[in-house]
């Protein structure tokens, strides 16, 4: 069999590359290793609007909550401090299943042929080798997530090294609608979602998000940090600091996921008929979070920009969100560092707690690093640019 | 709440061809004197163990992270995807 397009993994990125090349008028294959599409997926699942209506008409767009309010809490092992947002953008707390399904259902709509229980094992010349048979294909879409196995056999790139790597691990705890309006203290569809940046009892970045009738929770752990403590241990010191909030409620779901840290333009986005998206290439930006409106965005502009190579990477530089990510690279690998990542929690919390109690003698200890201040200061200011 | 207590939320398909293995089992007993086997320290789902000198891998519990494959120091885990859509089946992800 032959197609003009074929699409490796129905996650949000592949769904709008298969979506858009359909409309395009290629005759489109999307393949996905799970079940149904989604069912491989885990992520914090907090989506812009604008990221989406871009590229997709977003009505029935099948979202958890509104996220009216966003906390953001930096905690050291002596005290914390906590800042409250009301976000200017649209967003939304989705499930990965319900959003993913829905958006391999648009790409259904539009003409793509969709396959699921499927893992392709190869890709070679214009052969798209599966294990239920091979199909051929001018053009190759691999939007196959953190664990590339397909782009890395194609060399187009590496393996992530320990310290490019985040560890998120995420529950779901099942409550009824009313409960969770009650300890959250929301009214109907509005939600809240948490940021949470802690170095004790290691590095991580916490948050929390609200769903229609459940509350996920999880961590973000460097996998250079994890050292004698089990990354979930961190997960278990995170929930047992959330007190009240999940207590008494039954734990619906456990998953983890790679987070990448390091990618494209390092890691190849295209190579002749091959096209490479989203978290294959490690398109998640480290300080806002977002995964998912990158990872929409270049499944776009990869089918935008079938049979131009170096179209397709010019647009993804040329993506604001994408861009950020790159610019941003350096900057994160610094604060990634544990004596960094310690360094700046602590300014922070003390900052704030000097400034409460009138006595800013500890931030005396600063000032010997100014420099390394002033240059992730430059660094930063790069990445707002 | 356990590991495996966690686990029990997850809904497994399993595959009877294992896509854990290990390469060298002497280079799994070398990584656990030189670096105390970061394989076991990372995993979320407790696949790896040793027992008796031997690294045991009960890939039916894999969460399919990839975690392991990237902290292996000796590049010593073959790690693929589960067959026909078997593994795991997230509801919420």
């Amino acid at each position: 069999m032959k197609f003009d397009v074929v699409v490796v993994g129905a996650g949000c990125s592949g769904s709008v590359a298969a979506l858009n090349s359909a409309k395009k008028g290629y005759k489109t294959l999307l393949v996905e290793r799970g079940p149904e599409p989604g069912s491989k997926n885990v992520s914090g699942a907090m989506i812009r609007e604008s990221d989406i209506s871009r590229f997709v008409d977003i009505d029935g767009l099948p979202f958890e909550k509104v996220v009216k309010s966003v906390k953001l809490v930096f905690s050291t092992k002596a005290n914390s401090v906590e800042l409250r947002i009301r976000p200017r953008d649209k967003l939304y707390t989705v499930s990965r299943l319900k959003f993913d399904k829905w958006l391999a259902q648009k790409a259904e709509q539009a003409g793509a042929l969709l396959v699921t229980k499927t893992t392709v094992t190869g890709v070679e010349g214009n052969k798209v080798i599966t294990e239920r048979g091979g199909v051929e294909a001018d053009y190759v879409i691999l939007s196959e997530g953190a664990n590339a196995l397909l782009s890395m056999s194609l060399g187009m790139r590496r393996e992530l090294k320990p310290e490019e790597a985040v560890l998120g691990l995420k529950e779901v705890y099942s409550m009824t609608r009313d409960e969770v309006n009650k300890r959250f203290g929301l009214q109907g569809d509005d939600g809240e979602a948490w940021r949470v940046i802690s170095d004790n009892p290691i590095p991580f970045a916490g948050f929390v998000y609200t769903y229609k009738d459940s509350v996920s929770l999880g961590v973000g752990v460097p996998l250079s940090n994890v050292k004698g403590l089990k990354p979930y241990e961190v997960l278990d010191s995170f929930r047992s600091s959330l007190s009240e909030l999940v207590k008494g409620s039954s734990l619906r779901e456990y998953s983890a996921k790679v987070i990448p840290e390091n990618g494209f333009p390092s890691f190849k986005a295209c190579n002749q008929r091959v096209y490479v998206t989203g978290d294959a290439i490690g398109l998640v930006d480290p300080l806002t979070f977002n995964g998912i409106g990158p990872a929409i965005a270049s499944g776009y502009l990869a089918s935008e920009n079938l049979g131009q190579c170096e179209g397709y990477e010019r647009a993804l530089l040329q993506e604001e969100e994408v861009s950020r990510i790159v610019r941003s690279r350096t900057l994160v690998k610094e604060l990634l560092k544990e004596e960094n990542f310690k360094f700046y929690v602590n300014l922070i919390v003390d900052l704030f707690e000097g400034w409460s109690s009138g006595d800013l003698s500890k931030l005396k200890y600063y000032k010997s690093n100014l420099w390394a201040m002033l240059r992730h200061l430059t660094l930063g200011l790069g990445v707002v640019g | 709440m356990r590991i495996e207590e966690r686990l029990y939320t997850l809904r497994y398909k399993r595959d009877e061809q294992p896509h854990l293995m290990v390469k060298d089992q002497e280079l799994c007993k070398r990584c656990n004197e030189e670096y105390g086997s970061p394989c076991i320290g990372v995993c979320p789902a407790n696949v790896y163990s040793f027992v008796k000198d031997r690294l045991v891998v009960s890939y039916e519990n894999c969460v399919e992270c990839g975690a392991c494959k990237i902290v292996c120091p000796f590049n010593n885990i073959i790690w693929k995807y589960p067959r026909y859509g078997l593994g795991i089946a997230l509801r919420y992800g």
